[in-house]
């Protein structure tokens, strides 16, 4: 398993690169020359040219041949690449602050809103999901099913705005935007859930009614274990997989926030700063969020296969 | 069986949390003395980094300069603030005097010692001049002096920060001399401006990378906290020195209520707090709910709060809200290239076409919703220099038919019968205003038989293509820096052509006569009756189709007084009143 493990976090070189690759394509290649906006509108040619020289933008994107191959990775690529593996995340040319901070600051309101959000949705959903496979085919699986589709066709836009309007604007029930203390996480919580909790929910009604009609289940029914236990104790624990999937995979989210509920409520977390960093162009500020994101999100394909040997002791990692 | 009582018990414990966070009891700010405004992604308090609005804006609260325009007065007009009077100018225009007032002082810091400001001298000045000049800090305000003083180019390029730079003098403690190499008559302008702003060394030195987080100013307020990206809150000064509300305005100011306060000492409110409300449709539910005092009006919001007849909605003004509008200092065109082979020459009938092609006042309704007039002139209204008279190449598609043919193009199309296909560069890469703009123009081309590709860029590789001159056709806007048509004017002048100002490349040697004469001229009907030959001339040549002068239209609260709308000072705050509400 340690092979397997290795291997698997050796892929994560190729991935965020390649992630990276695009980023850097689409915002530097496509994007153009950011030393025309740091300088303004009234910049002189000489001090364009000096803020190109000192950051690096008149190198190479990918190779530099110009000292083959002494400084062959001499180039904007691999040196935006050299320093994000230094832990040098740069500095945003918007604000001017270091990367770093930028990420440190932002990392603890994202965890306040998605650590919550992250634990309501899987509680509610799996109880949900619980109730709708234990009643399946009578009004309550119905309507479970109906609720939840209809939660997960509506944009989480729609929610955000019609909560605001009413809940926070007209009722005064919640603050309208805010991070001041713990009242003011109750509505993103709030729309977080009904907007995310549709989906999960036929997802793991599926998965326990695939395991409730398993020749398991029909034994332990006429060996006489009650309904509970057989739910709790043999169909939750078989259906594990996909849900340990589904949960561990949205570990990341956990730390790049949720853009949507950060820019709307004022939460100052990683979302919202890469919400803000897109339009104004702010590289390092993209790049290391990138970074960050792409090694997490192997990083956790990774824990799911681990958590799948835990779940099913049949698996083998190879 | 699965009991009732466990389904309740389990789907209920997130609902308990959300219950027990609702806002029962929210935190609310002291609305007796707060101001509530709306913040942006602002660079932090650094003078030399205040380029764009929303750091000009906090900067302009804290740090002071010079001189600053007068509130309530228009025309735009300068007044001494740090200095005891206007400049004395020496005959030859090339020398500015300032005497400094005794006594301001630098609110309160560890940085200097015993932590008690001290007083601000003309040495200060120096220093604060030549930080923003040093290509270290990049500043993008180096334009405001270094063509124009004495030595500034020199010391820029020789790098040495302590070296002496002649253009700045500190005679003494209060008086400070700006030598000019040529005659600079918009100094007076530029020195208004926050990059001119007086930063004291010592707070410099001790706060390095972090002095952006640390203002030290003699400005209204001293900065209380500041949670980047999040809020701002700020204090009054209490080592501002004693301004008062101005008690000279305008016809109408005393009416409005904004002379009321005449002779109070400012600030008038105690404390600011500021929230960075990234989305519109958020701060229009604060706003309406009374948490934000006044804001520009966004686009998509336009129709919920102006009726058609460009008033206030009657929701509104059942809340008591008030509506202002006021002109900007900025001109929106679609600029030609010409060194251009197709658009650019001497044969202005083509670009003349194009502009005749635009239905302007159309735009103005459906992509502006008429927050935007049609432009008549390069200059915009509020300058001297700006006349009404009408447009020359105002919206007449026939008449835009005939100037094609006779540019060459019958039809649209060339000598070898091709139609003619232009590509138009436009900042706002994704963008759907932009596109939707992209789409009016390329409609309005198309009914003349021209195929017009508006390439949407972002905004870096937009400003790349527009300094290389590496463009066909632009659209563009100027914000003025200043109120004189100086600042519109130098945009045609041969010598600023790519990779300067004159993105278009326009190139008169009549016109670069009379530019040197105007440049070097103070204010007098003389100028003004230049400024008006030499917009006839580019007007005639047509580098520029003329678009649109944007006009604010903002938002205040009831209780949120002494507004009045300056759209070249950023010093308002100190001016303003909040009631209890």
């Amino acid at each position: 398993m340690i092979a397997y493990i290795i291997r698997r976090l050796i892929s994560v070189i190729p991935i965020t690169l390649g992630v990276l690759m695009l980023t850097f394509l689409l915002f530097r290649v496509i994007g153009g020359n950011p030393a025309y906006r740091i300088a303004g509108k009234n910049a002189t040619p000489a001090k364009i040219a000096q803020i190109t020289r000192d950051r690096g933008y008149d190198k190479p994107y990918f190779v530099n041949f110009q000292n083959f191959p002494r400084q062959v990775f001499d180039a904007q690529f691999p040196r935006m690449i050299g320093k994000l593996v230094r832990g040098d995340f740069g500095e945003s040319i918007t604000t001017k602050e270091k990367v770093r901070n930028i990420l440190i600051e932002g990392a603890w309101p994202s965890i306040c809103l998605t650590m919550p959000l992250f634990f309501l949705n899987l509680m509610i959903a799996v109880a949900l999901a619980l109730v709708a496979a234990y009643y399946r085919n009578t009004w309550v699986d119905r309507s479970l099913v109906v609720l939840s589709t209809v939660g997960m066709s509506v944009s989480s836009l729609v929610y955000i705005m019609v909560a605001q309007f009413w809940l926070a604007g007209e009722w005064r029930l919640f603050p309208v935007w805010g991070f001041e203390g713990p009242q003011y996480l109750a509505l993103p919580l709030l729309i977080g859930v009904v907007a995310g909790v549709g989906g999960s929910v036929r997802f793991y009604r599926t998965v326990v009614l695939d395991e409730m009609f398993q020749d398991y289940v029909r034994t332990a029914r006429a060996k006489g274990v009650s309904p509970q236990r057989i739910l709790f104790s043999h169909v939750l624990r078989n259906a594990l997989i996909p849900i340990l999937t589904n949960v561990i995979i949205a570990l990341p989210f956990l730390y790049t926030g949720s853009l949507l509920l950060e820019s709307f409520f004022g939460i100052p977390g990683l979302g919202r700063q890469l919400v803000m960093a897109i339009p104004n162009g702010d590289e390092d500020v993209i790049y290391a969020e990138t970074f960050l994101g792409s090694m997490l999100f192997v990083v956790a394909n990774t824990l799911t296969d681990i958590a799948y040997t835990w779940a099913d002791p049949r698996i083998r990692l190879k | 069986m699965l009991s009732v009582r466990l389904l309740t018990k389990i789907t209920a414990a997130g609902s308990i949390l959300l219950l027990a966070l609702s806002g029962c009891d929210r935190k609310q700010e002291n609305t007796d003395s707060t101001l509530y405004l709306i913040g942006g992604d602002f660079k932090g308090f650094d003078p030399v980094d205040s380029g764009d609005t929303e750091s000009a804006e906090e900067v302009c609260r804290v740090y002071e300069g010079l001189l600053e325009y007068s509130y309530l007065e228009r025309p735009y007009k300068v007044t001494p603030r740090l200095a005891e009077a206007l400049p004395e100018i020496s005959e030859d225009g090339l020398t500015y005097t300032f005497r400094l007032r005794k006594g301001i002082r630098f609110t309160d810091d560890p940085c200097f010692p015993g932590g008690k400001g001290r007083e601000v001298t003309a040495t200060d000045f120096v220093y604060s001049f030549k930080r923003m000049l040093d290509p270290r800090r990049q500043s993008d305000g180096d334009w405001i002096f270094i063509h124009h003083v004495l030595g500034a180019r020199g010391w820029a390029e020789k790098g040495e920060f302590d070296a002496p730079l002649p253009g700045f003098v500190a005679v003494d403690d209060y008086t400070l001399q700006i030598k000019l190499a040529k005659p600079y008559p918009q100094l007076r302008w530029v020195l208004t401006m926050s990059y001119a702003f007086v930063v004291p060394r010592e707070a410099v030195e001790l706060y390095k990378k972090k002095f952006r987080e640390h203002p030290v100013g003699t400005g209204p307020f001293r900065l209380k906290s500041w949670r980047q990206r999040y809020r701002i809150e700020y204090e009054r000064n209490p080592s501002f020195s004693g301004q008062r509300y101005p008690d000279k305005g305008m016809p109408g100011d005393r009416e409005a209520g904004l002379l009321d306060d005449a002779g109070k000492p400012l600030p008038i409110v105690e404390r600011i707090v500021l929230y960075d409300v990234s989305e519109y449709y958020t701060f229009w539910q604060m706003f309406l709910g009374g948490q934000i005092g006044a804001s520009a009006l966004n686009k998509d919001y336009f129709e919920k709060a102006v009726t058609p007849q460009l008033g206030l909605s009657d929701d509104l003004k059942r809340r008591g809200v008030r509506l202002y509008k006021t002109p900007e200092p900025s001109t929106w065109y679609i600029g030609f290239n010409m060194k251009d082979t197709v658009v650019g020459g001497n044969n202005p009938k083509l670009r003349q076409a194009f502009a005749c092609a635009i239905n302007v006042p159309k735009l103005c309704e459906v992509i502006y919703n008429n927050r935007y007039t049609p432009a008549n002139s390069l200059i915009p209204p509020g300058i001297a220099g700006h006349t009404e008279k009408p447009y020359a190449y105002t919206y007449n598609p026939e008449r835009a038919k005939r100037l094609i043919a006779q540019a060459g193009y019958p039809g649209g199309r060339d000598k070898n019968g091709n139609p003619l296909r232009l590509t138009m560069i436009m900042p706002g890469a994704g963008s759907t205003d932009v596109r939707q703009m992209g789409e009016f123009f390329a409609d309005h081309l198309r009914a003349l038989g021209v195929e017009l590709v508006a390439q949407q860029l972002s905004f870096a590789e937009y400003l790349r293509r527009e300094h290389d001159g590496n463009y066909q056709v632009m659209y563009a806007g100027w914000i003025g820096d200043y109120p004189d048509a100086e600042n519109f004017l130098n945009l045609f002048y041969s010598p600023n052509k790519c990779p300067g100002v004159n993105a278009t490349n326009y190139q008169n040697p009549e016109f670069d006569k009379l530019y040197e004469r105007i440049a070097i001229m103070t204010d007098s009907p003389e100028r003004t009756a230049l400024y008006e030959q030499m917009v006839d001339m580019v007007m005639a040549d047509c580098p520029w189709a003329l678009m649109t002068y944007p006009l604010t239209y903002g938002l205040y609260q009831p209780w949120f007084q002494n507004y009045k709308r300056h759209p070249f000072s950023y010093a308002s705050s100190k001016y303003h009143k909040v009631l209890p509400h």
